[in-house]
């Protein structure tokens, strides 16, 4: 299978230093791989190369069989709106418009009809379970209704890939895992999902592969098991194997 | 953990014979404490030495000798529950011991026993997560918690991967007198 992202020696260095050094990775059709990392260890810089909303200082980025290094500014600005869905810690909703408005606007953007975008809206908001606050505005919804909203608008344009960065940092727990079981729904449907994470519990509970960032290095890449069947005892003992003294 | 107790309070809630003692005890861990039958046999014998439970209707069939708690046995058991666990920490993984001895092997890979751990402990909070969602499913609000606390503990074992790789990272050059060896121990009493 043609690999949807590919990175070969990739590095970004800045004024004060590299953030990634050398990094190559290839993320398949489907997958739903999590970048786990403590902050400073470049995994936000490998999401923005990723993206397209940075250039790398070597190496090459492939991500849906494009060379991002051939495009220029506007081209890759017309690729991050079609092919890219971001969701970020903080939802970066346009207060002024509605739920609705706020999901159609990267499809009026990229220039799509705009029945065929509102079919697209509409199905969106079934979808995710927000058709009851489809005419509100951000200010009047909860962080986790704020979040569907994010991911919806990220969806909009069908992306090739959805990108998300730290989506529950900014929710209680309960709201958190309803994103990340929405997440987890979306990659079922087939979607390729990147995470951004320093959470270990949220990167191998979602994801099948999880990228361990160090120091702008990959450390670790480890492919996780589904999850399914095992037994109880399998995975847990609450007491120790070994025979108890004598009462 | 004590199967001693744990019997005690199965037995506060009713009578049973010891094969009811048994599968009560596993489902009352959801099946991740598996007792042989043996053991809560003993288990009962000695209890009812100690006076803390006695048989409920007479000495009959062994097999189907059904046992209550006593009074003493009620106090020990709510003695027991009143006093908050201060027992030493209990680190038991076989990974501290795989550590101090790579550490101290010329061909001692710590690294990549770590690396290995890390795919473990990922994988581990996986399972357990899939684990907690089927007892949210059966209703098991108490076995969540139980799942949880493994959950924090593996999150907490993942830390303390990446704090090993940390001091690895700062003192990887002499690898041959791992930090925390008998050579730096007695540097730090000079010191």
């Amino acid at each position: 299978m043609k690999p949807l992202i590919a990175l070969t020696d990739v590095s970004r260095t800045y004024q004060a230093g590299p953030a990634l050094c050398g990094v190559s990775l290839t993320v398949q059709p489907g997958e739903f791989v999590a970048v786990m990392g403590p902050s400073g260890s470049g995994k936000s810089t490998l999401l923005n190369l990723i993206a397209g909303l940075d250039r790398p200082s070597g190496g090459t980025v492939v991500v849906d069989g494009v060379d991002l290094a051939t495009l220029g500014e506007a081209a890759l600005a017309r690729f991050r709106r079609r092919r890219v869905g971001f969701v970020f810690q903080f939802f970066n909703l346009l207060g002024s418009l509605t739920v609705a408005g706020n999901i159609g606007i990267p499809a009026q953007l990229a220039g799509v009809k705009p029945r065929i975008a509102a079919q697209r809206v509409q199905k969106l908001l079934d979808q995710l379970d927000l058709v009851g606050v489809a005419d509100q505005f951000p200010a009047r919804l909860s962080g986790g209704e704020r979040q569907r909203v994010a991911v919806a608008r990220a969806l909009v344009n069908r992306p090739a890939l959805l990108l998300a960065d730290e989506p529950t940092g900014a929710l209680d727990s309960r709201a958190g895992d309803q994103v990340m079981e929405l997440l987890a729904g979306l990659h079922r449907g087939g979607q390729t999902i990147v995470l951004v994470t320093h959470d270990a519990k949220l990167a191998a509970t979602a994801a099948d592969r999880v990228v361990t960032l160090r120091d702008g290095r990959v450390l670790d890449d480890a492919p996780l098991a589904t999850a399914s069947g095992q037994s109880a005892s399998a995975l847990l003992r609450i007491h120790g194997p070994q025979r108890e003294a004598t009462p | 953990m004590s199967v001693k107790y744990g019997i005690l309070g199965l037995l506060a809630q009713q009578p049973l014979h010891g094969y009811e003692v048994k599968t009560r005890f596993e489902s009352l861990f959801g099946g991740t404490w598996e007792v042989n039958f043996g053991q809560v046999y003993t288990t009962l014998q000695r209890l009812e030495r100690d006076g803390l439970v006695e048989p409920a209707d007479g000495r009959g069939d062994r097999a189907k000798l059904t046992y209550r708690l006593t009074g003493a046995g009620r106090a020990a058991l709510e003695r027991w529950l009143a006093q908050p666990e201060a027992e030493p920490q209990q680190l038991r993984e076989e990974i501290h011991l795989k550590l101090l001895l790579t550490g101290r092997l010329a061909n001692g890979n710590l690294p990549g026993l770590l690396a290995g751990q890390r795919r473990v402990y990922l994988q581990r909070l996986k399972d357990l997560a899939a684990l907690e969602r089927r007892a949210r499913q059966d209703g098991r609000g108490d076995l969540v918690l139980v799942i949880k606390s493994a959950m924090l503990h593996t999150e907490a074992d993942l830390k303390w991967v990446d704090v090993c790789e940390d001091e690895l990272g700062e003192h990887g050059d002499n690898a041959d007198s791992p930090k925390g060896g008998p050579g730096s121990e007695a540097a730090h009493r000079i010191d």
